[in-house]
């Protein structure tokens, strides 16, 4: 599949599918990526970009359903907010990570980032790691790379480690996740992250090549 | 033996002495702040350029602190917020100097919870020193996405004519062997800064001070040697205007009127770096270059700051 195509179904999948009623989602961008629009010759009925947009609206109602589910359980946990005592933003962060741990008590790899979405990234996230850009991202997911993360869904992003910069060309082909979400780029895998609670909620192996 | 020891420490004090000059005019009315960078390791070199800061401002009594990131580097417990932030800074903090902090990539985005780094809850925010035309940017340059970028084109778009000032991790230009210029994040953000006519950057992540040559109008400068060291790691280059990487540092700044001085000072107290820059340009928006660049003026006459 070309890229062009592929920013296209991002694009036009994310669009199509219907807010829920309770996510914040980002706001739609202002940048222009190399092309988002499919060109015209784009084969309609091509299965193969049938496929990528079914994963992609799939994506989406499942990180929708993490939100509805992080809103249920946040409310039984201390609030996240701004205080003069890091204490309460440590007890905030774990109480939340404590009851999205409960409600998702049997997740395992691959409910949110299944394997036909995992396809679809990976097509997506090749071609930004070529060129002159790409070498450029590499460089920056070896600089701020940490030793080792352990790859476990609902597991607390180890304390004191780095964040790893994302890419911004590879956050720009990746569909837009609400506030509460974040990609990360360990070595190869990503990593989906929730924010507030500090927490893997699935990853990817082998994300980037 | 004993006089032999008084010698030595006259010495050492009448070394410091000539070392501690403040080189920034002190006008009335004007902006003054400090910049630190890399700074929260707790440790023995994060203590002393917060003394020297302390000593600065009994000369130079700035109102806040930015600060460039990797704040914590050790975690986000109560005890590394302690350690350093809380206590290194604990004389500037009683005494009412405010902090502003960008996200590093060794910090929990959620430190933008801690009210004294007055982030408003916010990975990336704005803020406008009170009676003054000086507008400042914290970013997140971890994570540059679209409703980042979105957001900072319309801050930016209704600050009118004031001093833009940037501040975020990662440097844009940059002649560090260790990271060097973060190109991926200036391919998106330094249109919107030429479109808008920012006028001065401000990064860390390198772990050393360098002044860059200004670029397309924009004065870009890395403080990111405020508890961390790479010591032999700046590459001299083409980029650069002055550059160190030889000790800790820190530095201080003071806008009044279309001029900015800065000085860059060691942890021993020592000028690392003066001078100034001034705005030149016309201050309203035209998209492809900045519009207000600025150039380099001759440094500030020097002033000794008493210990």
């Amino acid at each position: 599949m070309t890229r062009p195509i592929l920013y296209g179904l991002l694009v036009a999948t994310l669009a199509a599918v219907p807010r829920a009623a309770a996510p914040v989602t980002q706001e739609p961008a202002q940048r222009t990526p190399p092309s988002t629009v499919p060109k015209a010759d784009t084969p309609v009925g091509d299965p193969r970009v049938n496929q990528s947009a079914t994963a992609l609206q799939d994506f989406k109602a499942r990180v929708d359903r993490y939100i509805a589910l992080r809103k249920t359980a946040a409310g039984s946990a201390p609030s996240l907010k701004q205080t003069t005592n890091p204490a309460e933003i440590k007890a905030a962060q774990g109480g939340l990570a404590a009851a999205i741990r409960a409600a998702r008590a049997n997740a395992q790899p691959g409910d949110i980032l299944t394997p036909e979405v995992q396809a679809v990234f990976r097509k997506a996230l090749a071609p930004e790691l070529k060129g002159h850009d790409g070498e450029h991202a590499k460089q920056v997911l070896k600089d701020d790379a940490p030793p080792s993360v352990p790859l476990k869904v609902n597991a607390p992003y180890p304390e004191g480690k780095p964040l790893p910069t994302v890419p911004s060309n590879v956050l720009m082909n990746l569909p837009k996740l609400p506030m509460e979400l974040e990609y990360r780029i360990v070595g190869k895998n990503l990593i989906l992250r929730d924010t507030g609670a500090d927490l893997i909620v699935d990853f990817m192996v082998n994300a980037v090549g | 033996m004993r006089r032999l020891l008084a010698f030595v420490i006259l010495a050492a004090s009448a070394a410091a002495l000539g070392a501690q000059e403040l080189r920034l005019p002190i006008k009335n009315g004007s902006v003054k702040f400090a910049v630190i960078g890399d700074s929260g390791t707790g440790d023995s070199h994060q203590v002393s350029v917060a003394n020297e800061l302390d000593m600065y401002r009994a000369k130079f009594p700035f109102d806040f602190v930015l600060m460039m990131g990797d704040n914590l580097y050790t975690g986000d417990s109560p005890k590394d917020y302690q350690r350093a932030f809380e206590r290194p800074y604990k004389t500037l903090l009683d005494a009412g100097v405010k902090f502003y902090a960008s996200l590093g990539n060794h910090d929990n985005p959620n430190e933008r919870l801690y009210k004294a780094f007055n982030m408003n809850g916010e990975r990336y925010y704005t803020f406008k020193p009170p009676n003054s035309s000086v507008r400042f940017f914290a970013l997140d340059s971890n994570y540059v996405d679209d409703k980042q970028l979105a957001w900072l084109d319309k801050e930016l778009a209704a600050s009118g004519s004031d001093w833009k000032i940037c501040f975020f991790h990662h440097p844009l230009y940059s002649s560090g062997e260790t990271h060097g210029s973060a190109e991926l994040q200036r391919g998106l953000l330094e249109p919107i800064f030429l479109k808008y006519g920012v006028n001065v950057v401000l990064s860390g992540h390198e772990h050393f001070y360098e002044r860059i040559k200004p670029q397309k109008g924009i004065q870009y400068f890395i403080v990111g040697s405020s508890a961390k060291l790479r010591m032999g790691d700046l590459r001299t280059s083409d980029l650069t205007a002055k550059g160190w990487d030889r000790g800790y540092g820190f530095m201080l700044i003071e806008i009044s009127g279309d001029e900015l001085f800065f000085q860059e000072i060691s942890d021993k107290g020592e000028t690392i770096d003066a001078g100034s820059v001034r705005r030149t340009g016309k201050t309203e928006p035209n998209p492809g270059r900045s519009t207000q660049p600025v150039e380099q003026a001759p440094p500030a006459p020097r002033q000794p700051v008493a210990r």
